[in-house]
Parts: structure tokens; C-alpha cells; sequence
């Protein structure tokens, strides 16, 4: 039997399918005009974050480090970037299906630390890193969201200081039972509590994220907030904050053995009131004010501790629980690109929320959410240049 | 410097956010959708909207950049430009008509309709006072 016309009976109505199918589509006309549109869903956010806490007297006055070092408090400033680098939607989706999308951020950040010892220089502690990390909308009810953040760090004060990487990573199922109440379960490797731990994510959210809402984020933060109108949000909040960083010993701090560096942990908790301005689309800040407490900080010495094997690799040359104080937090965040419009979108909100609150390189700092827009109580003051694509001359 | 920049000017920056925010809640408050209809609905409507948005920037500025003395060449290009860009928002309309009927039926797609032209009242009322 000859198969051949068949076959080719076959190849002409696929080529006649392919050839077609394109022009069912009713966009034609508009993809001849190939304009060009937002290509992502997140902007890409600068936040230049400074804390302060005032210094405090060692407590104790007995040990031999801590007549040395007299007091303690903290300088900081960091740098963080968060920028999306491609968003993949699903392919001819129609609207029986829900939209789904992955996204793709790059995450940069520059810590400098400087814990303040009368006793001592002032050292300055940097962190460094570059991350990844992906966002995957299953466009129904969950949120996969995965954080790599590799990061180095080192005593700026000396040039010859050595530097040390260090890994932390978040992975997280996010769910969003209704707009108004999420849960969150995951795992995440952090340094937030001095040294590195791995630490369950569980998360839970009550209300709608543009409206009054309880946010409960172990490890990260538990916070209340109260968007008073379009350009204010306040909000109550505790998070740990922390870290481990490489320590010079040209203070000769570690005394015990010939380290030329060694590690430096802090944590504490914060505990304070939060104020967002959102100036405008494109500049936001936030001014928070609150107690500190759990303060403690360590100094351990990882290759000393390595040489003699009944010690614990973590055991403390030093150690000091640090009484309560105040701290102040301010924040510029600057908001850049264009975006697909994700209004009412509340996975694409639920996915703005998890990059904020998995802060960039493990450093615990939020830029407030302010991606997410809240609506003005009242239409008055909209300027023109605004409305102008929803109204047309003839409206008036 | 920036920071001043980006504080004292907020006018010269768009406030865009602001309006698609108050335009959804006007729409949440008049459509009344399920949670189902609701999650399939914004990401197509939102899509919609950035398609019509696109296309009447793209005239608008087309026709903003056109000098006062164009030759007969340029007037017809823009013509041809204000033609397409119509039929394909003529387009537009359709296919996600067809989407949007398809997620929250007729009923309320004639409500949304309805919404959308109440709220551009409110803009247009708006935009006389200030």
C-alpha cells in the first residue's frame, strides 16, 4: 500500500494549521505595531539602610576582655539591591487557566558594621554578596520562593584582612488560602541569630497586605500594620537582627593564641514603631524607633578552637549578654522601571511580600512593601498627567 | 542631591499607582466576584489594560513629537498610526472581552463595563476640579 500520499496529506494540514493558527488570533493587529511592554513584575528596589544603638558599658566588670573592651554599641549601614533579571509567563494561556509566571531577581548587598568598643579601634566590618533568587507563581493559591545569598566577609578596617564566604538560604511554600489570610512553610540557613543556624520558615497572614494586617514571619519578623492612608503606613513590629563577621586581631583581643583573625557574632532583638512615607511612585522612606533587647555578642576563634579537639569548634573565647537600649532606623528606598500592572494580583502581591520580608543577603531589612499600591481615599487630588491613558477628550 | 530630587518633585513623578489602586478597589466594590473569578480575573484584566495603556501612549507621543510644520509624508504615517493603533485597541477590547466573559460571564462583565465607566466619571470630575 502506498503511504505517501498520506503523509503528505498530513504535512500539508499541519503547515495549513501552523500557517493559520496565527491569524485566528485577534492581536494581530496589535503585534504589528510591536510596542513594547513591561517585561517584569517586580521594580528594581535600592534601599540604603542606616541603624544606630547607642554605646552602653559592658556590664561586667570582672573579665579580662571586657575591662578591655568598656563598652559596646553599633553603627550600620547597608546598601541592598533587588532587581528582576527575566520573568518567564506561561505560554498562550487562556482564560480558563489561571496565569502563571516565574521570576527571576538578582539580589546585590554591602554591609559595613561597626561594632563600637571604647577599649578598642573602631572596626569596620563588611559583608558582600550577590544573590539569586527565583519566584515561582503557580498563578492558583501557592508561591514557591527560593534564595540563594552567598556572601564574603571581612575586616575593612585592615587591607590585608582575610575575607570568608559564607552561604545563607531560604526556601519557602507561601499559600494564599484567600486574600485575606496566607500561610507560609519553609526552611531557611541564616546567620540572623549570631551564627549560622537552620532555622523552619512559618508564616502565617491575617488581613489583605494593602489593608490592616498581622504578619507573623518566624524567623524574621512579627509585625502590625496600619496603612493610615495612600502615603503613610505604620507599623509595630520585633525582628531578630545579626550576623558573624570576620575580626582582626590587631587588638590583640584573642589573647589565648596567635589568630590573626577571628569571628565577631552579634544579635538582638528589635522590638519598635515603623513610619513608611511613600513620597511618590519611584521614593519611599521609613523612620523606625524601638528598644533592643537580647542583645549578645561573642568572640570565638574557629581555627584556634579547630587545633584541640575536645573544644567545640563554636565555643566562645568570649561571650556577653548586653542590657536593653534604644536603636534608630532610617531608610531610603528608590524604586526603579516599569512594570506589567499587577493590581488586585494577589500572588504577585503574596510574591512582592516574600522578596521583601527574605530581605537581600541575609540582612533582615524590609523596604516596607511599598511596591504594593494602596488605593487614595478619595479621587481628589490625582493630577491630570495620571488619569491621562483612562480618559479621552471627549469624556469631558 | 537625588534624595531631594525624588522629595521635592513627587509632581513631576507619575502617581499611576495611586489611580489603578483606587480603580480596583472601585471595581472590587461593584463587581462582586468569587475568590476563583477574582484570581483569574485581575491577572487578564491587568494584562488588558497594559495593552490599551500601550497602545494610546504610543499615539499620544507619536503625535507629541510630530513637528508643527510636518510634510504630507509624516501627516499620513500618523494617520496610518491613529488608524491601526484604533483597530487594534478594536482588537483588544474583543479577545479579552471574549477572556474576561469567559472567567466572570455576561452579567458582570456588563457591570465591570458599567464600573469602569462610573469611575471614569469620578476621574473626569476630578481632573475638572484640580
Amino acid at each position: 500500500m502506498d503511504t505517501k500520499p498520506d503523509i503528505y496529506k498530513v504535512l500539508m494540514t499541519l503547515s495549513a494549521l501552523f500557517l493559520l493558527l496565527p491569524k485566528t488570533e485577534a492581536q494581530g493587529s496589535y503585534d504589528s505595531l510591536k510596542l513594547q511592554l513591561p517585561k517584569h513584575y517586580f521594580k528594581t528596589v535600592i534601599v540604603l539602610d542606616a541603624y544606630r544603638k547607642p554605646e552602653q558599658s559592658i556590664p561586667d566588670t570582672t573579665d579580662f576582655l571586657s575591662k578591655k573592651l568598656k563598652s559596646y554599641g553599633v553603627n550600620q549601614f547597608i546598601f541592598s539591591l533587588n532587581t528582576p533579571i527575566a520573568t518567564f509567563e506561561r505560554p498562550q494561556y487562556d482564560s480558563t487557566q489561571p496565569k502563571k509566571n516565574t521570576h527571576l531577581l538578582l539580589t546585590a548587598n554591602y554591609m559595613r558594621l561597626q561594632p563600637i568598643f571604647d577599649g578598642i579601634q573602631t572596626h569596620s566590618l563588611v559583608k558582600t554578596g550577590i544573590g539569586i533568587r527565583l519566584v515561582v507563581n503557580s498563578g492558583k493559591k501557592g508561591i514557591w520562593f527560593i534564595d540563594t545569598a552567598p556572601f564574603v566577609t571581612r575586616d575593612a578596617t585592615y587591607a590585608n584582612s582575610p575575607a570568608e564566604w559564607r552561604m545563607a538560604n531560604t526556601i519557602v511554600y507561601s499559600h494564599n488560602k484567600s486574600e485575606k489570610f496566607n500561610w507560609r512553610i519553609g526552611i531557611t540557613k541564616s546567620f540572623m541569630w549570631g551564627n549560622r543556624n537552620y532555622l523552619p520558615f512559618i508564616g502565617l497572614r491575617f488581613g489583605r497586605l494593602n489593608k490592616t494586617h498581622l504578619s507573623i514571619q518566624i524567623p524574621r519578623h512579627i509585625s502590625l500594620n496600619v496603612p493610615v492612608n495612600d502615603k503613610f503606613t505604620m507599623s509595630f513590629y520585633t525582628k531578630p537582627q545579626g550576623g558573624m563577621w570576620n575580626f582582626s586581631n590587631r587588638d590583640s583581643v584573642y589573647y589565648l593564641g596567635n589568630a590573626s583573625t577571628f569571628h565577631f557574632t552579634r544579635y538582638e532583638i528589635n522590638t519598635g514603631f515603623r513610619a513608611d512615607v511613600r513620597v511618590n511612585d519611584f521614593f519611599n522612606f521609613y523612620v523606625a524607633l524601638g528598644f533592643s533587647t537580647k542583645n549578645n555578642i561573642t568572640f570565638y576563634s574557629e581555627k584556634e578552637n579547630s587545633k584541640n579537639k575536645n573544644v567545640p569548634y563554636k565555643k566562645f573565647f568570649y561571650e556577653q549578654d548586653m542590657p536593653a537600649t534604644g536603636f534608630f532606623n532610617l531608610g531610603l528606598v528608590f524604586k526603579f522601571g516599569k512594570t506589567k500592572s499587577y493590581i488586585g494580583d494577589k500572588n504577585i502581591y503574596d510574591a512582592i511580600d516574600l522578596n521583601n520580608t527574605v530581605g537581600g543577603g541575609d540582612d533582615n531589612i524590609s523596604n516596607g512593601n511599598t511596591q504594593i499600591p494602596i488605593a487614595p481615599k478619595k479621587a481628589t487630588d490625582l493630577n491630570l498627567k495620571s488619569v491621562q491613558d483612562l480618559i479621552d477628550y471627549n469624556d469631558f | 542631591m537625588i534624595c531631594s530630587i525624588f522629595f521635592f518633585a513627587p509632581k513631576v513623578f507619575s502617581q499611576g499607582e495611586r489611580v489603578e489602586a483606587l480603580r480596583a478597589e472601585f471595581i472590587k466594590k461593584k463587581v462582586e466576584m468569587n475568590a476563583s473569578e477574582s484570581e483569574k480575573f485581575w491577572p487578564v484584566y491587568n494584562e488588558y489594560n497594559d495593552k490599551v495603556r500601550a497602545l494610546r501612549r504610543n499615539v499620544r507621543q507619536s503625535f507629541k513629537k510630530a513637528p508643527d510644520n510636518l510634510t504630507e509624508k509624516e501627516a499620513e504615517d500618523l494617520y496610518q498610526l491613529d488608524m491601526k493603533s484604533k483597530q487594534a485597541e478594536a482588537d483588544v477590547h474583543k479577545q479579552y472581552g471574549d477572556k474576561i466573559k469567559g472567567i466572570i460571564g455576561i452579567k458582570k462583565l456588563a457591570l465591570l463595563r458599567k464600573a469602569e465607566e462610573e469611575f471614569k466619571e469620578i476621574l473626569v470630575k476630578s481632573a475638572k476640579e484640580n
